[in-house]
């Protein structure tokens, strides 16, 4: 009868059970093991503990539980702690609060009430997303309106690439619509009730801005800390930075996503009115996007025209030229066509990232 | 030795891709050669945005250095024949394309072959 090892509690419990249950019989044992009779020489502790073996053997048959008890369940004191907090203030937090956040609210040192996801760090905030509604406004001004991506940008205050995305993936929305294919609504819904929106009054009214718009990529070749002696008396610019920089840098002016929006804000400092410096600066942001356009347009042209293309009854064959010579002295120049001899493929690297960073553009192949 | 256009095979399992190289005809398939002259991407790929399921295969060719090859005697393996077949550097190898019918055997042939 080796039984798991009991806590003190436990055998003093089965030492009342077994007493009781021998009153109840109107069983006396005392010094009896195993059907031996011993005298009643043993001091009294051990008696009872005699008592105990010999009325587990004896009771044993006519006990209908099982004699192992379940051992007690381990749990630490922080966890206590916190069921006792999710039965107190942390009740509140079991529910997320219907159309807005539920952080949890601490204080600073100063005393100021603090409502982040995570209190303790400060780096993480939680940042507002636009709302269902502002992102069907955007698409309507682009698609329906037929401003250019930048102009409602600079509007609403939406960085350019934001108002790319959410146009590209209404499109994709209105596409699911019309072919009858089910959205995620509900899991969109709930979360947009858990997180920090924003939303739009309308287009024609002024509108706080969403974020920064104008913000100037760090360029790598800006990086490094350069001596550039030059005379006092010049007139050193900031086109002149970019240029000690590197030779096709742009400066800074022109490199932000929004130049147009500097040239406004010159016009309006050179004393033109609002209406004037606007309206400058909607045609100088449509211009530009035409240009783009263009620009993109006469790439895809001359990739297609120096393709010949050969049809299959099953594909299409696309013969690219290329030049076998402008391959580098050991023919491994990284513009070189095809796999390269005597040098690794790093296709299969760990942590190489092979999600694609570029959208194709119609006409890429 | 003779000189070969063939296909070296790289890629990985499932995804070839080739190198077409000029090559000494005895060497490995993937040994260095002479010179690459173009690659060939045999999988088919549809374009962005094209729902018609029509698929294209890509082909780079320095078509100057091909013809030089073959002008020096360089020979094309069949696949090779049939990819520069289609820019007009070889004369097709294969026209007829259509499923051939068993030939028409003689009349005594026949009898030969039913008396068996």
């Amino acid at each position: 009868m080796a039984g798991p090892p009991r806590s003190r509690d436990t055998v003093s419990g089965f030492l009342d059970f077994a007493s009781r249950r021998n009153k109840k019989f109107g069983v006396r044992v005392v010094g009896v093991k195993e059907g031996i009779a011993y005298p009643a020489l043993l001091p009294s502790s051990c008696q009872d503990r005699t008592n105990l073996i010999s009325s587990r053997f004896s009771l044993r048959a006519q006990l209908s539980q099982p004699w192992t008890t379940q051992s007690r369940t381990y749990m630490a004191r922080h966890r206590r702690d916190f069921i006792k907090w999710t039965r107190g203030p942390g009740k509140l937090l079991k529910e997320p609060r219907p159309d807005q956040t539920n952080y949890l609210e601490t204080k600073d040192s100063k005393g100021n009430m603090l409502k982040r996801p995570f209190p303790l760090n400060p780096e993480f905030k939680s940042e507002a997303v636009l709302d269902d509604k502002a992102r069907e406004m955007i698409w309507e001004e682009v698609m329906r309106k037929g401003k250019t991506i930048k102009q409602v940008s600079a509007e609403l205050g939406v960085d350019i690439t934001r108002v790319a995305a959410i146009v590209r993936l209404k499109e994709v929305e209105k596409d699911w619509i019309s072919k009858g294919k089910k959205l995620a609504t509900p899991y969109c819904k709930a979360i947009l009730s858990m997180v920090p929106t924003k939303s739009f009054k309308s287009a024609e009214q002024q509108n706080v801005p969403f974020e920064p718009i104008n913000e100037l990529h760090i360029h790598a070749s800006t990086m490094k800390q350069i001596f550039w002696p030059t005379s006092e008396s010049r007139h050193f610019t900031r086109a002149d930075a970019a240029k000690a920089f590197h030779k096709d840098m742009l400066p800074a002016d022109e490199r932000v996503p929004h130049p147009e929006l500097l040239q406004m804000e010159k016009s309006l400092l050179e004393g033109k009115s609002v209406w004037e410096a606007k309206a400058e600066f909607m045609d100088a942001a449509e211009k530009s996007e035409r240009n783009a356009a263009e620009r993109q347009m006469r790439r895809a042209m001359a990739e297609d025209s120096a393709t010949r293309k050969f049809n299959t009854e099953r594909f299409e064959f696309r013969f690219k030229e290329f030049n076998s010579e402008d391959v580098g002295r050991d023919g491994r120049r990284k513009k070189a066509v095809g796999w390269k001899y005597g040098m690794p493929s790093y296709d299969r690297m760990k942590g190489a990232i092979k999600i694609p960073t570029k959208v194709p553009q119609i006409g890429w192949s | 030795m003779t000189l070969k256009i063939r296909l070296a095979r790289f890629g990985r399992r499932n995804a070839p891709f080739y190198n077409i190289v000029v090559a000494h005809a005895r060497t490995a398939r993937n040994s260095k050669p002479l010179e690459v002259i173009g690659t060939y991407d045999p999988k088919p790929r549809a374009d962005a945005y094209d729902d018609s399921g029509r698929l294209h295969k890509e082909i780079n060719l320095d078509s100057i250095r091909a013809k030089y090859w073959i002008g020096v005697g360089a020979q094309p393996t069949d696949s090779m024949w049939r990819l520069l077949s289609m820019v007009g550097i070889m004369e097709p190898k294969y026209r007829d394309t259509k499923p051939r019918k068993p030939l028409e055997l003689p009349p005594d042939a026949k009898e030969f072959a039913t008396n068996i």
